[in-house]
């Protein structure tokens, strides 16, 4: 944490950090006391409905480790949202990240990065973090199968591999719905053309102009028998839809030497509509089962959990508390909350799926 | 004095919370990015005033720049107290899940403690407004302000004693959740009490020491004209949120009520309650600011946790709404509401006064 260095301890009982943020931004815009903030110093559009954005963080980001990913964090409409975007580039010494976002529909978050951000503005990041992340020392051959923007973290692992000049077989299946759709295309056309061990195979679901080597279709055994030669001595690393993962993992994690995936999830909409929800307590580690037929607080307190409360109505803003994950239902609007939530008032709310509660 | 309100039937109360609560959703539908801007834009108020008063301070030697330092510096606490502050802490910007403005765990610029707030003020204050014995807010523990408290000699002072107490205002907040009667009548051990007083005791030691210690140092030589304007500036924003807060609750036509009125209350009493027991302030939109939009106490404890910036637009209809159900709307001028105030303050020092608690008595349906 850099609030050791002796200044700030200095001024601390002078001005609190959100007051040294205020002043400190006037003059650098992306300085803070201790909140990684970043940037946008480069944007261009990386393929249809994908934007790439180059950040310059702050001193407080801490680095990382090529296919991880930071959550970042933007204001739409005046609410802060979070999402989590792989980190595209390896690690620079101008110490500068890239972010590709692929637009989603009805994503609020994703709209406003493709279409809203412009040099110069500054946005919040988290510390990386995530696990698909490849060993140095490993000798053997990869292969890795992105979908979709499952692409951004798998692109990072190559960029990793191809520093200096290959010396093991890469192989990447990338699908996509149409040719526009291919991110970082040119740069993986001409890595290809220049390293003969690497192996790019685009395949395209959805395109109407089939070109010569276009592959089609959903991953099959016969496409990857077809493309791939010693399954078994494959380090395989697959990113995508959750759906394509769980295709993928079913039909290769038991043929190669290694696998190793990342899904994105999607927003649970999978609402459970009766009966109970498990409700997990991060800050006092417990699990509990609660009934979604009564507030929250309610349900809570019948399993013996008493968080702080007051009025019981939604006014006084003493039971507020973060919700990390899961849906909510506000008793007073009959709003469906899918998001993280800083201060979820209990008392007036019902859990519309499994909850992880900051109590 | 007798209730200038109708009392509602079963039905009516029903009616009125719904009509409340329309108003409450559709104002809710609306709150957005306007709204963040506007209480970015507070802060950035509060910040620019406070640096402009403190850095015309330093410079206090020149009378000008004296008044001008202390005047700006009062400006930049009054709105980190009530229009940030006060509103920021009722959650009426967590919406925005800004960590910045998160009613959990803002802090602000006077002794009080943002958490012995949120629980006296905001739970309290709020769910239990002017219950006798339950709404500490009643008098702050130290003054008779209706009938219905009880009279002791030692209230023949108060006309005196709270001029000192509004100008110590922000005190009096801070060692309101200590329940000091308590301790003193013996009820609440020593080592409890100092337990209680350790984190309000570092947040006043914090304030004393940023004011009056090392702000006045910075200023090497003119450390007494930035001490003495400090001293007012925090003198000047505990006299005007005094005023406000009093104002909002303390005048002739507001309502006190037993604590039987909690047993089986529905929530159009509720609102009704809140609606007696509050009172606005007319005024120009700055005023209105200033006050941290308390001037419209009604619509505040009819909706504490809405952003305080939509109070001039709802009070329009909850005024209207009031009308058809023959609830008064206590409204008036700062002049006509303070002097009522003041008129409290004075008569009920002396003994008597007819209580007239305000029961609740449901009309039978016709």
């Amino acid at each position: 944490m850099k609030s050791s260095n002796p200044l700030k301890r200095m001024i601390k009982p002078l001005v609190s950090p959100a007051v040294y943020d205020f002043w400190v931004r006037k003059l650098v815009s992306n300085a803070a006391w201790e909140t990684p903030l970043a940037t946008v110093v480069e944007r261009h559009v990386e393929a249809r409905d994908s934007v790439t954005l180059l950040l310059r963080p702050n001193g407080h980001f801490d680095g990382f480790i090529p296919g991880q990913h930071v959550n970042v964090t933007i204001a739409v409409e005046g609410i802060r949202h979070t999402r989590s975007y792989s980190l595209t580039d390896v690690p620079r010494k101008d110490g500068l990240l890239s972010i590709t976002v692929k637009r989603v529909g009805g994503g609020k978050v994703s709209t406003e990065l493709c279409q809203h951000a412009r040099v110069g503005d500054v946005l919040e990041l988290g510390q990386a973090f995530g696990e698909l992340t490849a060993p140095a020392d490993y000798q053997g051959n990869w292969l890795f199968l992105a979908a979709g923007s499952g692409i951004t973290p798998i692109i990072s692992l190559i960029r990793s591999l191809s520093l200096s000049t290959l010396k093991q077989n890469v192989t990447l299946l990338y699908w996509a719905r149409t040719r526009a759709d291919l991110c970082f295309f040119q740069e993986l056309r001409e890595l290809s053309a220049r390293e003969p061990r690497f192996h790019l195979h685009f395949v395209l679901t959805r395109e109407h102009e089939m070109l010569p080597n276009d592959l089609q279709g959903r991953p099959s055994l016969a496409l990857f028998e077809q493309l791939v030669s010693d399954m078994t001595e494959q380090r395989a690393y697959a990113c995508g839809p959750a759906g394509f993962v769980d295709n993928v993992r079913e039909l290769i994690a038991e043929r190669v030497g290694f696998f190793a995936s990342e899904a994105f999830t999607p927003v649970t909409t999978n609402v459970v509509d009766l009966g109970k929800v498990t409700v997990t307590l991060q800050r006092s580690q417990q699990q509990v089962e609660v009934a979604t037929d009564k507030p929250l607080l309610a349900a809570l307190e019948d399993v013996g959990v008493t968080p702080a409360s007051g009025c019981r109505m939604g006014i006084c803003n003493t039971c507020a508390c973060e919700k990390t994950a899961g849906v909510s239902e506000d008793l007073l609007t009959g709003e469906m909350d899918t998001d993280v939530n800083s201060a979820l008032r209990i008392c007036v709310s019902a859990a519309r799926s499994d909850l992880t509660l900051d109590l | 004095m007798p209730s200038k309100s109708r009392e509602l039937s079963p039905k009516e109360l029903e009616g009125f919370a719904a009509e409340l609560e329309a108003l409450r959703a559709r104002t809710v539908a609306d709150i957005g990015e306007q709204d963040a801007k506007y209480i970015r834009r507070v802060y950035s108020a509060v910040r620019y005033f406070e640096v402009a008063g403190r850095g015309l301070l330093f410079l206090g030697i020149f009378p000008p720049a004296f008044i001008l330092g202390t005047l700006f510096l009062a400006i930049s606490k009054i709105l980190d107290n009530m229009e940030l502050g006060h509103n920021v802490m009722h959650g009426q910007y967590d919406w925005m899940r800004d960590p910045k403005f998160n009613g959990k765990s803002f802090e602000w610029d006077i002794v009080a403690t943002g958490d012995n707030w949120r629980k006296t003020h905001n739970y309290r204050h709020h769910t239990y407004t002017n219950i006798k014995g339950m709404d500490e807010d009643i008098g702050y523990g130290i003054l008779r302000l209706f009938p219905e408290q009880r009279w002791r000699p030692g209230y023949l002072w108060q006309p005196i004693y709270s001029i000192i107490f509004a100008f110590l205002f922000q005190w009096g907040v801070a060692i309101q959740e200590l329940r000091l009667g308590l301790w003193f009548s013996g009820r609440v051990s020593k080592e409890k009490m100092k337990k209680e007083f350790a984190p309000l005791g570092a947040k006043m030691k914090r304030q004393l020491i940023k004011d009056y210690v090392i702000f006045p140092l910075l200023a090497g030589p003119f450390f007494l004209p930035v001490m003495l304007g400090n001293l007012i500036a925090n003198g000047l924003r505990n006299l005007w949120t005094f005023s406000v807060i009093f104002c909002g609750h303390f005048t002739a036509d507001v309502e006190v009520f037993p604590k039987s009125v909690l047993k089986n209350e529905t929530r159009g009493h509720w609102y009704v309650r809140q609606l007696r027991g509050s009172s606005n302030l007319k005024g120009s939109k700055v005023f209105h600011i200033l006050t941290g939009n308390l001037s419209h106490q009604i619509e505040h404890h009819l909706f504490p946790d809405i952003p305080a910036r939509r109070y001039a637009e709802m009070a329009v209809e909850v005024k209207e709404i009031c009308q058809r159900y023959d609830q008064h709307y206590n409204t008036g001028s700062m002049l006509k509401q303070y002097s009522q105030v003041i008129w409290r303050i004075i008569r009920y020092a002396f003994p008597g006064g007819k209580p007239t608690f305000s029961v609740r008595r449901v009309a039978a349906e016709s």
